[in-house]
């Protein structure tokens, strides 16, 4: 009976020496090793190890190289069964709880290498416009197309700075890629037990895309550096009505909240339905988690809308319901929330209200726009939890024993959520991994040496580096509550919001240079020219960056590349 | 690459009749090579090059070690016949009348490479990966051993690549009838030979008509000095010290020079089409060697790659 099958990947019987491939083979769970005889028995120039976005990307790239196609078998092994994800068939209304924002890059490089087509594209959501602001000083920050003055410059170019998308959509469009390139061994239920070289100078090339457990870098002995933050993030598929009656079938605006317990996220899926992701304390995760969802409804609507103080008196009388067994009901919160708007001399024709106007219809208040829309119901099943932590590892290339390893994606760096941006990098990554390989081949080279890896790591290191230094300062400084510190992001918020100026010169250098060098050397330029001098406010500026910026720029070569 | 061609071995009086020349060869105003004429038995090959590179050749593989420098250098180069190679391919096309050519890998597909001097095999391994019927030969036994060792890790090298421990004279001297190869390549070998002048008819012997030849080596400049022997080895300390010796060192007129006015596989200034020199200089922040652009001023004073085609009638009259 075949049970689990695992895989030891041991290249011993090739490697007396040296070796440049790998066996697989399957180990039955009698606890009888015996290599069988069937087709999944060959070797492989290359393997990857995990099915998640990374590894099915990194395959589906490969793949994508005549060259590499042509002269290196590939194999890619997960440990989960990917049949329910080949199998996805969502209903139209029901969303899945995990959701990435895609920037412009990675879906031109997701149409690069045909997999963009296979998304279903009615169910993902453009990011038009962002609203970013400071949950104390309510400093805000928002970019936009029209802010940015594109459109006159070209009146075609879309609004469009990223792609809200579930995970599981870009999963399975990568497996239908994959189903029409044969060349690519895929084998999932298929743990790897182990991982085996008999001599350091040989070996061959494993692509680590298995995550943050990765079993790839332990093998490689790979350090990492990083810490969990004192923060989980909680996710859910959240249900409203549209944002605006005048126009119901937009739902295109991404909002941030930064708290001083963690960002809270609303991302667009569709017109009615949005996803959140809430970043704050392990005990309030948990509380929030165990309450009835429409609780976590109710508040959600305050997180984004009630003054921090009021917070945290909901925050509190949340975990002592928790304490003492006795779970809040939604009645409850509607009242406390009610309660504080009154204190807080918010009416109930007040954008900033939420206790009376769930499921309200008619002309929303004034200014309601600066909000997301209420939310009404959670799906059901959606609210997770899991923790937030920064990790890097020392290098994404194994040396010594760990020889002819590489790591992309959360094997190799794992990013606070609240710049969206840890799925966009491991797509970074496979799509500079998979071009240093097609050139490797080019140049007649080993594929899996330490030379030819090297440019991989060379581009992406420092580039990750940055993004991941940027958001935990962004996640620090936001933790801040003292006067000064508030105060000094604040002010670098609104200034670069009100500099039409700096963000229409950013533009229009941008529209006028043509590389994509070019661009980004622009707006980093810009924004920090005018912004530079006072050291925090130049943090925020860098921030600000990190979390509009990717999209921002996208924004801006796209302006470029279509001129 | 940095190794050797042979120790040295006696050369039969045939092919001693075939280097002779009666007149001297001016390879530089400086540096008088004279093919060795009547004298003693000819080879290229230094009996202590030969035993400095078999003392590190268990280092050849070794991506961070000893050769990481040369590990470096190999992409670039590749990538430098790569482009020579397919130049020429698209003008044969068009010639033809084709649109295009297959310019995917195997670019050396049918055709026979000869790597003279190839050390442990690291661009060897790349010539034969190309395409190639790849012959690969050095000096030093020890290197042979471990450049086989290694290439037999790649499955897909066994059907063609093969290592021989000959000298490139005996090679061509002992082949019959005479073996002539597509390509010839012999990189960063040229600064460890004895008798350049000599070295360099053998290779261009071994060279098809309508073939190429590739070479790599250091020119004979200060800055080549400062960079490959003081900073390299006594300073920094990437190579072990003796590998390089400054008055082996070549300029790349003098090899044009040569041939032109001994092996006359051109006249006067080479065009594109007959000989060209690159320089390929090393960028420490990027750990990187790259080949700039063609004209890039002063880029040939320190290393830098040569080829040249031999004419379709061998030589020029």
């Amino acid at each position: 009976m075949l049970a689990a099958r695992r895989v030891p990947i041991n290249p011993s019987r090739l490697a007396r020496a040296l070796v440049l491939r790998t066996e697989v083979w399957r180990r039955f769970a009698t606890g009888v090793d015996q290599p069988t005889a069937d087709s999944s028995t060959r070797d492989y120039d290359i393997v990857i190890v995990g099915g998640g976005p990374a590894g099915l990307a990194l395959a589906s790239a490969l793949a994508s190289y005549r060259p590499i196609r042509e002269s290196l078998s590939i194999a890619l092994i997960e440990a989960g069964d990917l049949s329910n994800v080949r199998k996805w068939a969502p209903e139209a209304d029901k969303y899945s709880n995990r959701v990435s924002s895609i920037t412009n890059a990675s879906r031109e490089f997701l149409s690069d290498i045909g997999v963009w087509s296979h998304v279903r594209d009615e169910r993902t959501t453009p990011v038009e416009d962002m609203k970013v602001w400071d949950g104390l000083s309510d400093a805000r920050i928002e970019f936009s197309p029209s802010d940015l003055g594109l459109l006159m410059h070209n009146p075609n170019a879309s609004y469009e700075m990223a792609r809200m998308t579930e995970n599981i959509n870009l999963q399975h469009a990568l497996l239908k890629r994959l189903d029409e390139r044969p060349e690519v061994h895929i084998m999932d239920k298929v743990k790897v037990d182990s991982i085996e070289q008999e001599n350091a100078a040989g070996g061959w090339p494993v692509v680590g895309a298995d995550g943050f457990n990765s079993p790839v870098k332990s093998f490689a002995k790979t350090p990492s550096y990083g810490w969990a933050y004192d923060t989980h993030a909680i996710v859910a598929t959240l249900f409203h009505s549209a944002p605006s009656p005048l126009l119901p079938h937009r739902n295109t605006t991404a909002s941030q909240r930064f708290l001083p317990t963690g960002p809270i996220a609303f991302l667009p899926l569709s017109p009615t339905i949005s996803s959140v992701v809430w970043s704050t304390r392990p005990s309030l995760a948990a509380a929030l988690k165990a309450a009835h969802p429409d609780v976590v409804a109710q508040m959600i609507n305050a997180a984004f809308r009630l003054p921090d103080v009021s917070m945290r008196y909901l925050h509190s009388i949340i975990l002592e319901a928790q304490a003492a067994g006795t779970p809040l009901t939604a009645e409850r919160v509607n009242e406390e929330i009610a309660w504080r708007e009154r204190s807080h001399a918010i009416d109930s024709q007040s954008p900033l209200s939420s206790s009376d106007r769930a499921g309200a219809v008619g002309i929303p208040p004034v200014g309601s726009e600066e909000y997301p829309p209420l939310v009404t119901g959670i799906q059901p099943g959606t609210i997770a939890s899991f923790p937030i932590r920064l990790s890097h590892a020392e290098s994404y290339i194994g040396e010594g024993a760990g020889a002819r390893t590489a790591l992309v994606g959360d094997a190799a760096h794992t990013i606070h959520p609240l710049a969206g941006q840890g799925l966009n990098m491991g797509l970074a990554d496979v799509q500079v991994l998979a071009e240093t390989i097609n050139k490797t081949v080019l140049q007649g080279g080993d594929v899996g040496s330490y030379t030819s890896l090297l440019p991989y790591a060379r581009d992406r290191y420092f580039e990750n580096h940055k993004l991941l230094s940027i958001t935990d300062k962004l996640h620090k400084l936001y933790s801040l509550t003292n006067a000064p510190s508030v105060w000094a992001r604040s002010v670098g918020l609104e200034v670069v919001n009100e500099l039409d100026s700096l963000k229409g010169g950013v533009a229009s250098r941008a529209s006028g240079s043509r590389s994509g060098a070019g661009w980004s050397g622009a707006a980093a330029t810009g924004l920090e020219s005018v912004i530079g001098g006072v050291e925090t406010v130049k943090a925020v500026a860098s921030g600000v960056g990190g979390v509009v910026g990717a999209a921002t720029m996208n924004l801006l070569r796209q302006a470029a590349n279509s001129k | 690459m940095q190794s050797l061609l042979k120790s040295s071995a006696r050369v039969p009086s045939t092919l001693l009749r075939a280097f002779s020349t009666t007149k001297p060869l001016l390879l530089s105003s400086t540096r008088k090579v004279t093919s060795q004429a009547h004298a003693e038995p000819l080879s290229s090959v230094n009996a202590s090059e030969i035993a400095h590179f078999s003392r590190l050749s268990s280092q050849w593989w070794d991506e961070r070690g000893e050769f990481a420098l040369l590990h470096r250098m190999n992409p670039p180069r590749v990538q430098f016949i790569r482009d020579k190679i397919l130049e020429f391919k698209r003008e044969e096309a068009t010639a033809r009348g084709e649109d295009s050519i297959d310019e995917g890998k195997g670019v050396l597909k049918g055709w026979g490479a000869l790597d003279v001097g190839c050390g442990g095999g690291l661009l060897s391994e790349s010539l034969a990966r190309l395409g190639a019927r790849t012959l690969a030969i050095d000096a030093s036994e020890s290197n042979i051993n471990i450049a086989s060792l290694h290439s037999s890790a790649d499955p897909h090298l066994a059907s063609t690549l093969a290592y021989r421990c000959i000298a490139a004279e005996d090679l061509l001297a002992g082949d019959s009838p005479k073996k002539q190869y597509d390509v010839v390549c012999s990189m960063e070998v040229l600064e460890h030979v004895d008798n350049p002048s000599a070295f360099l008819r053998t290779l261009g012997e071994l060279v098809k008509p309508g073939g190429h030849l590739f070479l790599s080596t250091i020119a004979r400049t200060p800055l080549a000095h400062l960079l490959t022997i003081t900073m390299a080895e006594d300073v920094l300390r990437f190579v072990t010290s003796g590998t390089h010796h400054y008055s082996k060192f070549i300029n790349p007129e003098e090899l044009i020079d040569f041939f032109r006015s001994d092996l006359r596989w051109f006249s006067g200034e080479p065009t594109r089409k007959e000989a060209e020199v690159r320089g390929i200089i090393y960028l420490p922040w990027r750990s990187e060697w790259v080949v700039p652009p063609r004209g890039t001023p002063g880029v040939t004073s320190c290393n830098y790659l040569f080829w040249a085609r031999k004419p379709l009638e061998g030589r020029l009259q």
